[in-house]
This record gives C-alpha cells, sequence and structure tokens, in this order.
C-alpha cells in the first residue's frame, strides 16, 4: 500500500482551465520522488493541494489510507519546506523550529530536547539564539527543513528549497537533504525544476508537462529512456532529428545516417515499428565523433561554430539533418569554422521516439 | 501574492466593515451634497446653480483665480524641487535620511502655524518691509497681506515638501551606471540631466505636480489667512457661502465644482502617467 | 554630476522649507506684541498667555482625543482591508482600492461640509461624534497604504508556515503576522494621529459651539488677535512634532511610508 495516493486530482484557478487535471500519483512509505517540470506545470499546485493551502476542484489525497482532502492544512502533519524558506523573521532559530511543536502542546522538556535534536542534525546547535536575518542562505535553508521535520511528519514537501542559493552550496544542500531524509525514513515529495537536482537527490521523478504526467521512473531511465520527445529535450538531449524506420527486429531499429543504416534502441514500453513509421531521433552532444574531411562512413557536415569549455569543445554542426551541437574531448584535434567534418554516431545511449505514440512533439 | 481559489467570503468579511463605513458616512454625504447642488429647497430639480456659478463675474474670477495660483504654486514648487531633489537622490543614506526627515517636517506641522510665519514676514511691521524701510528703498510700508503674492509664497511652503518626496524616490530608482553612460557616450552634466534623468523621474514629477496642485486649489487655510474675504479663492468662497450666507444651495454648487476640479485633474495626469509607461 | 549650483539650490530649498519656522521660532520670544520684525527683548509672557487662554486648552485635549480615537479605530478597520489587498487575489480588488483611496481625493473641507450636511439630515449627533466620523473617514487612506506597505514587505510564505506547522489561520496572523508588523502599525499610528491632529477643512465645519480642535481654535484666534501667542503655541507644536517625527523616523524609517 502506498503512503501518499493522489487521485484523479483536479485544480482550476480559472474556469475551464485546469491547471491539474485527473492527476494521480502514489509514493510509497519513505520515498523521495520528484515533480520535475517547467514553470506552470502544476508542480507547485500538486504540492499545495497535498499541504492542504488549495482545496481540489475534484480527486482525493490519501495518506496512509486516511482521506486528507477536505482537511484544513492546521491538522494534517504534513510538514513543508518553501522556495523562500518562509522563515519566521521576529523569532530566533530555536523558535523557528520549535514553533510546530508549541503547537501541538508538547512539554517544554520534550520541545527543548527535540529542538537540539532537530538543529544538531543540520548542523546549527550553536545558532539557536540568532534570529533569521542574522544568518546565511543555506544556514536559513537548513532552519527550514529543521523546523518541518522536527515535528515528525507524516509526510515532507519541499518546494524548490534550492533555488534561492548559489550554485556550490545547491550541492551541499542537495546531499544533507537526502542525507537527512534518508535518517528520518520521511516519505517526500520535492519540487523541481532542475534536472540534475532531481535527478541526484531522488528515487524515482516524475516529469510534468501542462498538469499532466510525461513520465515516471527512477533517475536512472529518465535520463536514459525518454518515453517522450517533452521528456528528452527536459532530460538534456541536445540533439534530434526526423526519420523514417527502415526496418526493426530483435529491439533494434535501423535509419539512414549519411546514406547507411545506423541501428538504434527503442523505448521497451512500445511495440515494434514498422518500416516507414516516422520517428525522432534523440541524442546527447557527448554521444557523437568529428573526424576530419569527408569519409565514407557517417555524416558529412561543416563546422559553423567553436566554443571552447576546459576539458571539452563544444562544436555548432550543419548537416542535412540539421544543425547539431557536438562535443569533443579538447584533448583531440580542433576543427576551425568553416572546415568540412564527418559525424559518426555513437548510437549506444541515442533513442528514438515515435510520433503516433507522441503526444506534444 | 498567493494565489488562492474560493476566497470570496473570506475578503468580503475582512473588506465589509471599513468598507461600510467608507460607503455609509464618506459616500453617502457626497451624494447628498451632489443632489443639494441640483435640488434647492425650494424647487425641483434644475441645473440653475451651475448656470448661476459660471454666469456670476465674481465666482468666475474666484474660479479662475484659484487655477491660476494652483498653476503658479506647481510651477515654482516643480522650479525649486527639481536640481535639489537630484542632490538629495545621490546623497550618501544616512545624510539623505536626515535631510529628508527635515523635507517632511513642515508637512507634519498645521498649517495655521506655517501660515502664521509668512504674517511676520509679510506683515505691515515684518521682516521684509523693515528691510525696505530701513534701506529707505521705500518710504511707507508695502501692503503685501491680502496678494495673490502672499498666498503663492504660503502655499508653495506649504506643498513644497509634496514635490521633494516623490521626485527623490522617482531619482533614487536610476541608476549611477546610467548617468555614467550618458556620460561616457558624450553628454555633458546638463545634457544628460535633461535628457536622463528628467525622463526617468518624470513618474515623480507628474504625481508631485498633481499632489501640489490640487493641494493648492482646495487648500483652505493658507488662503483664509493670506487672502481673507478680500481676496477669495474657491474654498474661502465655499466657507462665506455656507457659514456667512446660509447658501447651502449655491455652497453645494462651489464643493461640487471643486471635486471635479480635483477629479480632472488627477485622471488627467494619470493618463499622462499611463502614456509613458 | 552633482554641479556647484545643484547645491546652491538644495541651500535654497531648505531656507525656503525651514526658514519660516526660525522666524516663528524667534517671535514667540519678543517683548512687543505687534509682531515688528526684528523682534525686541525677550519674553516668555506669550508661552504664559497660551497655557492661560482655556480655548487652547480645552481644543488640546479634543484634539488629542480626537486624534487618538479616530487613528485606533482607522487602523482597527483598515488593516483587515490591507491584508485582503495584499494577500488575496480577487476581482473587485481595484474598486477597493479606489474607494479607500478617495477620502484624499476628495477636498477636505468639501468632505466637512457634506458631512456636516448629511448629519444635520440624520438628527441630532454630537459634535464629538460627527468629529470622529470626519476624521476616522480621512484617514482610512494612510492606514491602508502605510500597513499594506508593511505587509508587502513580509514574505506571505510565513503564513503558510505557520499553518503547516499547525496554527489556525486566526493563530498564524496574531502570533506571525502582526509581530512583525510592529514597525508598520507603528508608523502608521503616528501619520494618521498627526494627520489628524493637524487637520483644518475637515473639522472646520465639524467643530461646534464649545467643541473645537486646536488648529481651528488658532484659526478663529487669529481673527480677533494679532499677537506672538501663535507663535509660541506653533512653537510648541512644532517642538511636539519634531520629537514626535524624529523619534519615529529613527526607530521606523517614517520616511519609506509617506
Amino acid at each position: 500500500m502506498p503512503h501518499l495516493e493522489i487521485h484523479n486530482l483536479t485544480v482550476s484557478y480559472e474556469k475551464n482551465k485546469p491547471t491539474l487535471e485527473r492527476f494521480s500519483l502514489n509514493v510509497e512509505q519513505g520515498e523521495l520522488l520528484s515533480l520535475l517540470g517547467p514553470s506552470g506545470c502544476g508542480k507547485t499546485t500538486t504540492l499545495r493541494s497535498v499541504a492542504g493551502f488549495i482545496r481540489p476542484d475534484a480527486g482525493r489525497i490519501l495518506i496512509n489510507d486516511r482521506d486528507y482532502t477536505r482537511l484544513p492544512p492546521n491538522q494534517r502533519d504534513i510538514g513543508l519546506v518553501f522556495q523562500s524558506y518562509a522563515l519566521f523573521p521576529h523569532l530566533t532559530v530555536f523558535h523557528n523550529v520549535a514553533f510546530g511543536l508549541r503547537m501541538r502542546r508538547i512539554p517544554k522538556k520534550e520541545v527543548h530536547a527535540r529542538v537540539a535534536n532537530a538543529l544538531k542534525m543540520v548542523g546549527l546547535e550553536d545558532f539557536s539564539d540568532r534570529r533569521p536575518a542574522q544568518l546565511s542562505g543555506g544556514q536559513q535553508q537548513r532552519v527550514a527543513l529543521a523546523r518541518a521535520t522536527v515535528i515528525e511528519p507524516q509526510v515532507l514537501l519541499l518546494d524548490e528549497p534550492l533555488s534561492n542559493l548559489d550554485a556550490r552550496l545547491r550541492v551541499d544542500m542537495r546531499q544533507e537533504i537526502r542525507r537527512a531524509q534518508q535518517q528520518l525514513g520521511i516519505t517526500t515529495l520535492y519540487v523541481t525544476h532542475d534536472q540534475v537536482e532531481a535527478m541526484s537527490i531522488s528515487d524515482r521523478v516524475v516529469v510534468m508537462n501542462q498538469g499532466k504526467i510525461e513520465q515516471i521512473g527512477t533517475p536512472e531511465d529518465i535520463f536514459a529512456a525518454p518515453e517522450t520527445a517533452f521528456v528528452a529535450d527536459f532530460m538534456g538531449f541536445d540533439n534530434h532529428f526526423s526519420a523514417a524506420v527502415e526496418s526493426a527486429r530483435d529491439g533494434k531499429l535501423t535509419v539512414n545516417w549519411g546514406g547507411a543504416p545506423i541501428e538504434l534502441r527503442w523505448h521497451s514500453k512500445f511495440s515494434a515499428p514498422q518500416p516507414g513509421t516516422k520517428a525522432e531521433v534523440f541524442f546527447r552532444a557527448d554521444n557523437a565523433r568529428l573526424s576530419a574531411g569527408t569519409e565514407a562512413r557517417g555524416l558529412a557536415g561543416q563546422v559553423i561554430l567553436h566554443t571552447f569549455h576546459g576539458n571539452e569543445r563544444r562544436y555548432l554542426v550543419e548537416t542535412e539533418l540539421g544543425e547539431f551541437s557536438i562535443m569533443q574531448d579538447s584533448a583531440g584535434e580542433r576543427f576551425e569554422p568553416g572546415a568540412a567534418v564527418t559525424v559518426q554516431a555513437q548510437t549506444q545511449k541515442w533513442i528514438a521516439i515515435f510520433e503516433e505514440m507522441e503526444q506534444y512533439a | 501574492m498567493i494565489r488562492r481559489p474560493n476566497q470570496t467570503r473570506t475578503v468580503i468579511l475582512l473588506v465589509a466593515p471599513a468598507f461600510v463605513f467608507v460607503l455609509v458616512f464618506f459616500v453617502l454625504p457626497l451624494i447628498f451634497l451632489l443632489s443639494q447642488s441640483v435640488l434647492p429647497e425650494d424647487g425641483g430639480f434644475t441645473l440653475r446653480g451651475y448656470v448661476d456659478f459660471f454666469q456670476s463675474r465674481v465666482s468666475r474670477v474666484v474660479y479662475l483665480r484659484t487655477l491660476k495660483l494652483g498653476l503658479i504654486v506647481t510651477g515654482i514648487c516643480v522650479l525649486m524641487s527639481y536640481p535639489a531633489a537630484f542632490v538629495l537622490a545621490r546623497m550618501p543614506v544616512r545624510r539623505r535620511s536626515f535631510l529628508m526627515s527635515l523635507v517632511i517636517l513642515p508637512l507634519m506641522t498645521n498649517a495655521v502655524a506655517r501660515t502664521f510665519a509668512w504674517l511676520i514676514i509679510l506683515g505691515r511691521r515684518g521682516m521684509i518691509n523693515q528691510t525696505l524701510l530701513s534701506l529707505d528703498l521705500v518710504e511707507n510700508p508695502l501692503r503685501f497681506i491680502f496678494t495673490e503674492t502672499a498666498i503663492v509664497l504660503g502655499l508653495a511652503q506649504l506643498f513644497l515638501p509634496l514635490m521633494v518626496l516623490p521626485l527623490v524616490s522617482a531619482m533614487e530608482n536610476i541608476p549611477n551606471d546610467v548617468l555614467e553612460a550618458a556620460r561616457s557616450l558624450g553628454a555633458n552634466r546638463l545634457t544628460t540631466f535633461v535628457r536622463i534623468v528628467v525622463p526617468l523621474s518624470s513618474d515623480g514629477l507628474v504625481l508631485g505636480a498633481t499632489l501640489v496642485f490640487t493641494g493648492s486649489v482646495t487648500a483652505f487655510v493658507t488662503p483664509a489667512i493670506l487672502g481673507g474675504s478680500r481676496l477669495l479663492l474657491m474654498s474661502t468662497l465655499l466657507r462665506q457661502k455656507a457659514v456667512i450666507l446660509f447658501d447651502q444651495h449655491a455652497a453645494a454648487v462651489v464643493a461640487v465644482v471643486m471635486i471635479l476640479t480635483t477629479l480632472a485633474v488627477n485622471l488627467l495626469l494619470r493618463v499622462l502617467r499611463v502614456q509613458q509607461v | 554630476m552633482i554641479s556647484r549650483w545643484m547645491y546652491i539650490s538644495l541651500v535654497i530649498l531648505f531656507g525656503f522649507l525651514l526658514g519660516p519656522f526660525v522666524i516663528i521660532f524667534m517671535a514667540s520670544f519678543g517683548a512687543n506684541a505687534n509682531l515688528a520684525f526684528p523682534p525686541q527683548g525677550f519674553t516668555l509672557d506669550w508661552f504664559a498667555n497660551v497655557f492661560e487662554t482655556s480655548q487652547f486648552i480645552d481644543s488640546f485635549w479634543i484634539s488629542l482625543q480626537l486624534g487618538l480615537s479616530s487613528t485606533i479605530v482607522s487602523l482597527v478597520m483598515g488593516m483587515p482591508v490591507a491584508y485582503a489587498l495584499t494577500r488575496f487575489q480577487f476581482a473587485a480588488s481595484g474598486m477597493v482600492e479606489t474607494v479607500f483611496s478617495a477620502p484624499i481625493l476628495v477636498p477636505g473641507l468639501v468632505v466637512g461640509f457634506a458631512m456636516l450636511n448629511f448629519f444635520v439630515l440624520l438628527g441630532d449627533m454630537h459634535v464629538m461624534t460627527g468629529l470622529f466620523i470626519g476624521h476616522t473617514a480621512i484617514l482610512f487612506p494612510y492606514s491602508v497604504r502605510v500597513i499594506s506597505a508593511s505587509l508587502r514587505n513580509l514574505d506571505p510564505y510565513v503564513e503558510d508556515a505557520a499553518v503547516s506547522l499547525g496554527a489556525n489561520r486566526l493563530r498564524g496572523f496574531l502570533l506571525v503576522v502582526l509581530p512583525n508588523m510592529q514597525a508598520g502599525i507603528a508608523a502608521a499610528f503616528v501619520l494618521g494621529f498627526i494627520t489628524s491632529f493637524n487637520n483644518v477643512p475637515v473639522s472646520l465645519f465639524l467643530s461646534g459651539p464649545g467643541v473645537t480642535t486646536l488648529p481651528v481654535s488658532m484659526l478663529s484666534y487669529l481673527e480677533y488677535y494679532f499677537d506672538p501667542t501663535i507663535a509660541a503655541l506653533s512653537t510648541l507644536l512644532v517642538i511636539f512634532t519634531v520629537l514626535l517625527v524624529q523619534t519615529a523616523e529613527r526607530v521606523l524609517g517614517l520616511s519609506q511610508f509617506v
């Protein structure tokens, strides 16, 4: 039995323009599940519905098989970490963390012990008398985490918790949140628009678009095998081109690449395509190789732009199939703009997606 | 702002008490005033009061004088505030906030006290006349009180802060980089001020002008003290009709004309501001 | 970027703004009763006269009561409006904002005149009640605006945080929002009180026999007497205001709300 169940949730701010439409999702006990998607995709609306700040037009929310749908937010027993942290500016760190325990009328002694424990977990035991304004962004984030978890909630919700931090701190905090979550074994819903963040922190990732689920899976699954063009694009497949399937057998299909067939895999969820089916082929910049001149095998192209990134060089190459962005080890040969090159496909990590199964192409 | 669906009831509960108060004790009296201006006690609906107002030479002179003095006061305030506001806006924060509190101070003192000072300055034996007499520039003291000059000076001093404040806050928002960019592109100081600072602070200027002008054409204390019954403005005319002549109908007409004038100015300048955006 | 003549303009500005106060100050200590300038001699008689003139003392108490009561009521009623405007999106918010800014848009003298006529229509209303209603109505714009500004400075999600931690909406407001609005409330209070305390136009028509506000009684004193008593009283009021405003500015940064 899943710990958190969302059934056919529908929310509209404006009439007949639902932000969420018949959205369903199950989260297992102790699992960290990310809702990943661009702004306006409905991920924050989902989170605020679970928290109880939005009353859905239809659908149900269950935690531990108990119906939460009509329960006011202050009776839900849910820990919430906000994008802005939303710390109480007039209270010290200690009183911020103790707030939820006070509301629950926990005896003073126990409050002290539990707050001390929570602050220790986030490494802020020496800061309990400070005001939020006297803390750095990362420290405020930790207080917010301690405040949301000290009440030992059924479910922890995090709404873009790292978006106000700088890049390096974000990586540290990611690990810290993950560690605390595993330590407490708490069922967690994590909202983000950052695919790297979602992949690195989650047990499973839900990619959302326009109020609907595009794909659910482990970070590895979603990274390697997107089911839709939207997911492929969102997961950092830099390049894509359209092609007609020539043949398909043994889990491999072939399409034309510079006059010769190349073998590609497709998502195991789909049945084998008929020859002639239109496919959209996706690959990342580092899954192709450039060689100088025009070779017999491979796709002919011309370098348009070259940029240097330290360990790699990135080339923009124009071919008959379109412009591709291709990354090469910077130790290798350097191609100047205008140079004729051949693009060699390294197809192990390429993926084909079929148009008729594609809703948002 | 947080979007919450279905919050109409909460909003109504929050707004209702004050809303009803303003409706009953502010909006209703104004509606009653409007009805008084078109319904004289001895007859039915008529626009006679308005026709009389604009046909009577006295009230026409008073109305035009009020508008004229309002324009002059606004002009004086703009000229006095613009460069000074720029200096204030570029100052270090501590010094600026001290000086700004000095700008606000007059705003927080009652108009009777502030206007009284002009009696001492402009009076028969006041500062200016004593100076002129002692320099033998005049033989007899000049009459300043009950002149338009006196009213203009009093009103300008009264409303100057209302021009300085919006100008400073508009100019604070002009980044220094923009000014340096203009200088680096070859503009001299004056050109930079005229072509960069003025357009970028025009919002503050329009707001300030609205406040000063509407304040000037409706102020009561200053024209009452420095103009008296000899030099009437709209506000002192209203009082005269209501309290001395006991003509509530005519007084209501004057009051409605004052409201319409300020509303027209507010609308006009709001349109100006919207167009600039 | 700033040239010398611009600094001169600053000197002129402050000279014009503050010069009259210097003159009032000097005149209030001068011995000559006819306000000739420069004042001759030194006396505190005019200050004594202020305290011996019962119309000033009576009207001071009335202004004080009026200022406190109308400010408090306009704050208590204006705060929920400011809360609704800053925390909810609703269709009529533009209309609500217009209604609550209207009392500044309408000339004060007209407000007082219209109210007087209306109250006469309503029947026998106590003069003090009329003044209280008039002042409360004109203070709404200030209360709503200052409180709104202070609410906008507070992260709206802190209330949701309090609720998610188990507080109901009212408790969330009392425990989390209100303590963070102290500065805004105090600023609104000072601003509202001063506005009411100095108001002439609205009070002028609404004042009645024996019930007059301080500025209105100063004005009527001027109709009969022309001596430095008003200068002395003005000096006292300026000192009172400076203390109030400087404290408020230092503690709260009042100028950001004006």
